[in-house]
């Protein structure tokens, strides 16, 4: 049977107007939700921009809310009140981010290669389980967790008390300390991980399915105890996973808002849980100062961008398997 | 009010997409003239359609329909479309609108705010002749109208008059069983200090039940700025604009609060503060003998907590000094933008919903707030309709408006509240907060002036 087949030009011309008919649409929306308001956001750092003020007439600039060159940028490097407070968030940040990272791996992977080795009906019953708070909104994980935690009535002082030991204001001493680390600080952290850990173990769970049994069954032939099989065989392996695990987690606990904002109640006591997104946001929408706030969200950008890249550089692979 | 969820990362950049698309589409948009106040009247009888912005306090909400209903039947040529939004989305959309010139003709608006937004040309000055600003002066009490002032201007409508002073919450159950005179009358502070000593239990170590809980956001602040004009002193600075927080009577007000958390131990902040057990929850958990906090928590209370039981009321507070002076954030209102096609219409609508005593009262009435006008609060059958305000309307003459601190949340949150737990935690002694104090208020000033 013979078979027309449409002449080359005109093929590759339908096929042109298919992807630009296909793609355009996209392109503009990219263009306009994504791309526009990023430019508008580097722009307006170089101004002293606030919604509250009637600005010039091109794009509500000048006027009222005049050009002020790199002055936003080097405000978060003076004396000025909002560059103490920021730099005081980026600590708390660092503090946040730095512990979080690795406290997730160091629960996250051993559970997972735990429940990869329980029967499949229990797996299914342990993902479901620890999953589950993933999915549960912040702002209820943060209400649940802030009757834990309260002084008075907590479930945790209750507890405590009921083993003879005094409790704590866990949410709202500023004091007390954990190497370092201030003690709401700390709840937030392992409240954190309670209700994100879910979402690391089900990609490394799914890490460890994607590893063939080969490697470790010649492991085991060649004599190699449980922790040498992980250790020498299912961790290298996992590289990848473990590489996109901790630039997610990374990514993620530089963004944490909700649980500094409701939990800690806007990042108390005493700004020790003031985080950067946290002072973005009172910035911008509690001071009304755009321009200041853009500044801090640009400079939150370039760190994420810059973790990120060192954290892909130094787990780069030249492998598979 | 709170708001948040939980900010995932393709969330948090969308919403920085989001928020500075709104801003941009806000900036491309076509920009009307604004209409000058002496214009702008659309033809008699010709259809006039106005747009009402507020936030969504459902009893806010409530009380702005009936009066929109009420001036639509008496002006059936007027259409208005109400809007109101979530908290913190009615200030981006008012931010975000003011930028492209698109906001509502008509917003309501909290008066403590309404001096930043005056000064920076996004508000319209009230249209003369709906009134003048000593005719205002005349009918409202300084402290809500004085906010809505700016440069001798004035820029809007108070609906109600925001109070913290004047009354606190007193648990009946708790003085009954400590053998004190109920309702109490509290001749000084040290008498309730005295009584809320008696109430205050400990259990294991654990304050179970703080006497007399102050330490809140908004109540440091009161108490502070109540302290220092009631000694005698001022809070401003020579030049008005400045802070001067370094004088004996607000280290000794400061001082004064110290000494009932850490020596009378009528409170435990790290337990009771504005962060955990706060006041207007623990009084209604019975955590709280008496409680500092204005009478809007009345019906707050009653709504939220049907199922305590302990007897209670919002009872007369004592001053410090033998004269009452205190100092109040002005209060919610009514403002009219600049950009708006039918400003004579506009503000004559703000008008009838804030001026006209009947209306007033009836927005007090569906809200429990305190009025601000004082032909309202002046009338003795107010309180058939509202019977928790007795205290409270027995003070509003002596208030005055805070003033302008530049950024109010800052100054109150941020520098006095914070500093003044921290004093009281024992992170600090009171000469160094008070300089602390004294000093980031006037550099958040310094910065504000600047900008």
């Amino acid at each position: 049977m013979a078979t027309t087949l449409p002449r080359k030009g005109s093929l590759f011309r339908r096929q042109h107007i298919f992807a630009g008919t296909t793609v355009t649409p996209v392109m503009i929306y990219m263009m306009l939700f994504t791309l526009l308001p990023m430019l508008w956001g580097v722009l307006i750092t170089f101004f002293r921009y606030s919604p509250t003020r009637a600005g010039g007439p091109f794009l509500g600039l000048g006027g009222g809310n005049p050009f002020v060159g790199i002055e936003n940028y080097l405000d978060l490097f003076s004396n000025s009140p909002n560059g103490v407070l920021f730099r005081l968030s980026l600590k708390n940040t660092l503090i946040f981010s730095l512990v979080y990272v690795p406290l997730n791996l160091v629960v996250t992977l051993p559970l997972a290669v735990f429940i990869e080795s329980v029967t499949q009906r229990a797996k299914s019953f342990f993902r479901t389980i620890y999953f589950l708070p993933t999915v549960t909104s912040a702002v209820a994980v943060s209400l649940v967790w802030g009757v834990i935690y309260n002084p008075t009535f907590g479930l945790l002082n209750l507890g405590l008390r009921a083993l003879g030991l005094t409790g704590y204001a866990w949410l709202t001493d500023p004091q007390t300390t954990v190497l370092g680390i201030p003690l709401p600080m700390i709840c937030v952290l392992i409240t954190y991980l309670w209700s994100d850990m879910g979402y690391n173990l089900v990609i490394f769970m799914a890490g460890l399915q994607g590893i063939p049994d080969v490697y470790r069954e010649a492991a085991l032939v060649d004599g190699a105890n449980a922790w040498q099989r992980f250790w020498y065989i299912t961790l290298p392996l996992l590289r990848s996973t473990l590489t996109f695990v901790m630039v997610m987690t990374m990514l993620s606990a530089w963004q944490v808002f909700v649980l500094f904002f409701v939990l800690t109640n806007r990042g108390g006591p005493s700004n020790l849980t003031r985080v950067l997104v946290l002072h973005i946001y009172e910035t911008a929408f509690r001071y009304q100062e755009m321009g200041l706030a853009a500044t801090v969200a640009m400079v939150l950008f370039l760190i994420i961008m810059i973790t990120t890249l060192l954290q892909l550089r130094l787990l780069r692979k030249d492998w598979e398997y | 009010m709170s708001e948040s969820s939980k900010l995932s990362r393709r969330t948090f950049l969308r919403m920085a997409g989001l928020t500075a698309a709104g801003a941009l589409a806000a900036a491309c948009a076509p920009t009307t003239t604004p209409t000058e106040a002496t214009g702008g009247q659309a033809p008699s009888g010709e259809k006039v359609t106005l747009r009402l912005w507020s936030h969504q306090n459902p009893s806010f909400v409530g009380a702005n329909e009936q009066l929109i209903a009420k001036y639509k039947d008496q002006n059936p040529n007027v259409e208005i479309k109400y809007e109101n939004f979530p908290y913190a989305d009615f200030i981006t959309n008012i931010q975000t609108s003011m930028a492209a010139k698109t906001e509502a003709d008509v917003m309501e608006m909290f008066g403590s705010w309404v001096q930043s937004y005056a000064k920076g040309g996004t508000l319209a000055v009230v249209d003369e002749s709906v009134t003048t600003l000593a005719k205002a002066q005349e009918l409202f009490y300084a402290a809500p109208l004085d906010g809505y002032v700016w440069e001798g201007k004035l820029y809007g409508l108070p609906n109600e008059y925001n109070l913290e002073v004047g009354g606190v919450l007193a648990n009946k159950r708790m003085f009954d069983e400590a053998g004190l005179t109920y309702p109490p009358t509290w001749a000084s502070w040290d008498e309730l200090v005295a009584d809320a000593k008696k109430m205050t239990k400990v259990e294991n170590n654990v304050m179970t039940v703080a006497g007399f809980d102050y330490v809140t956001g908004d109540g440091l602040g009161f108490l502070f700025w109540e302290g220092i004009l009631e000694k005698g002193a001022e809070y401003f600075a020579d030049d008005g604009v400045h802070l001067n927080l370094l004088t004996p009577q607000a280290k000794e007000t400061v001082q004064w609060m110290y000494d009932m958390a850490n020596k009378d131990k009528v409170v435990d902040p790290l337990t009771f503060n504005g962060d955990v057990n706060w006041v207007g929850t623990s009084f209604f958990q019975g955590l709280v003998a008496i409680g500092y906090i204005g009478p809007w928590i009345v019906p707050e209370g009653r709504r939220n907590y049907p199922d305590f039981k302990d007897p209670w009321d919002h009872v007369e507070s004592p001053h410090f000094g033998s004269e009452r002076k205190f100092a109040a954030d002005s209060g919610w209102g009514k403002v009219v933008s600049p950009n708006t096609k039918n400003i004579k219409e506009a503000w004559k609508f703000s008008a009838f919903m804030t001026m006209d005593p009947a209306n007033h009262r009836q927005w007090n009435v569906a809200t429990g707030t305190v009025p601000a006008l004082k032909s309202v609060a002046e009338d003795p059958t107010l309180l058939n309709d509202i019977n928790w305000l007795g205290p409270s309307l027995k003070v509003l003459p002596y208030g005055r408006y805070v003033g302008m601190l530049q950024d109010r949340d800052y100054i109150w949150y941020t520098v006095v509240a914070t500093h003044i737990t921290e004093c009281l935690q024992n992170q600090r002694s009171v000469d160094e907060t008070m300089q602390l104090m004294h000093d980031e208020a006037n550099a958040l000033i310094d910065s504000k002036i600047k900008a």
